[in-house]
């Protein structure tokens, strides 16, 4: 292991050498006890598994019903967009941006980022050589909220099961899936990817 | 005469304060404005954060009601409080828990993503419940604020700099625990 490898903790910037770590195996920090590292259950493929999986799911969540709601003979299907466009059209545009970039473009352009960032080192045995893709999944990671959306629709329909006839469509069963592939992908993300440069450092680096 | 700036840094600790006194700022018009105006069959109701968690209450919805209470009106209050006292910990210096604080920053940065809630909420059954005449949700202008508020939060969390919260500058440490 080359002397250059550190791992730093994102909370309290203390480094460490960096470590090999068994499967399942965390890596705290020595001072602050903040997560820095973990080695996934999956395998090594495993964030590449999940994100494109990911991916697949979020295109029938995007155009499948999520919900479809009936009153008296009246009968209306929700879509992931729909909810967007209603706040769009009633003169909220900022308002539907964000649900948008938060509820469905980020999460997807996050799986895409990490797919991304795993591909050519899967293809190659390299990491990929775009130093902006590391710090972009650190981005996204704060403003991709899927797991919310699907905590809001729940509440939503529970909120509206005496008003009216609701029948969950496929689109939410995928949109659940894809939240949850998001979330087993960043788990499974090898942060080792976010610091390619010493060959010798082994299984992870500073998240 | 001329006037020169300094390049402003995102991830500064006045940044963080400028973000969340903007932030608490907005929450007053997110808790005093209606968020969602319900009509049905010419019955017309309009909710503020607060009193469309009451309504759930009453109508027997307690587990909603208490998570939508804690995501609409507790996570931005506490996660406000939090921020203060982590800047107001920072500005006094002579930190005496540092690894309290940062635990206590790691949790407001976790659970402010839940607060986006109400947000989504709104904005599904804005969609959905469209029945013309017979019954009628429209998104008011308090979610705006409200969003504002969280928006605002989210980034002042993010331009904090827990580093700050160590008086020490960090050396290297032999090895990391493994658990």
């Amino acid at each position: 292991m080359g002397n250059d490898a550190h791992l730093t903790c994102r909370l309290c910037g203390y480094r460490h050498r960096s470590i090999r770590l068994a499967p399942g195996e965390r890596a705290l920090c020595a001072r602050c006890d903040t997560m820095m590292a973990t080695e996934g259950r999956f395998g090594p493929d495993a964030a590449l598994v999940f994100s494109i999986t990911g991916l697949i799911l979020a295109l029938p969540a995007a155009l499948l019903p999520f919900v479809n709601a009936g009153k008296l003979g009246d009968v209306r299907v929700s879509r992931l967009f729909t909810g967007v466009g209603a706040l769009w059209n009633n003169g909220m545009r900022t308002l539907a941006v964000l649900v948008f970039l938060c509820g469905a473009l980020l999460p997807v352009a996050l799986l895409g980022t990490m797919a991304l960032l795993h591909v050519p080192a899967h293809l190659r045995g390299r990491a990929a050589n775009i130093r902006l893709l590391p710090r972009t999944i650190r981005v996204l990671e704060h403003w991709a909220f899927p797991e919310v959306q699907v905590l809001a629709v729940l509440v939503a329909l529970m909120k509206l099961g005496d008003l009216v006839d609701l029948a969950v469509g496929p689109g939410f069963w995928c949109y659940c899936a894809m939240a949850v592939c998001l979330v087993l992908a960043q788990r499974s993300f090898d942060f080792e990817l976010c610091n390619p440069a010493p060959d010798t450092c082994t299984t992870d680096a500073a998240p | 005469m001329s006037l020169r700036f300094s390049p402003v840094r995102f991830k500064s600790n006045s940044t963080a304060a400028a973000l969340a006194v903007a932030a608490a700022v907005m929450l007053v018009p997110a808790n005093l404005l209606p968020v969602l105006s319900t009509e049905t069959s010419g019955y017309n109701r309009s909710d503020t954060i607060f009193s469309g968690t009451v309504e759930l209450w009453r109508q027997g919805l307690w587990v909603i009601a208490a998570i939508v209470f804690a995501a609409s009106i507790c996570i931005p209050a506490v996660k406000l409080a939090g921020l203060g006292w982590l800047l107001l910990s920072v500005q006094r210096g002579g930190l005496r828990d540092s690894r309290r604080l940062t635990r206590t920053f790691a949790v407001l940065d976790f659970v402010g993503r839940w607060s986006m809630l109400d947000i989504f909420l709104a904005a599904f059954l804005t969609g959905l419940v469209q029945f013309g005449e017979i019954s009628t949700v429209q998104a008011r202008s308090g979610i705006v604020a409200f969003a504002a508020a969280v928006v605002l939060t989210v980034l002042a969390t993010h331009a904090f700099d827990p580093r700050a919260l160590w008086p020490a500058p960090a050396p290297v440490s032999p090895n990391p625990c493994q658990t």
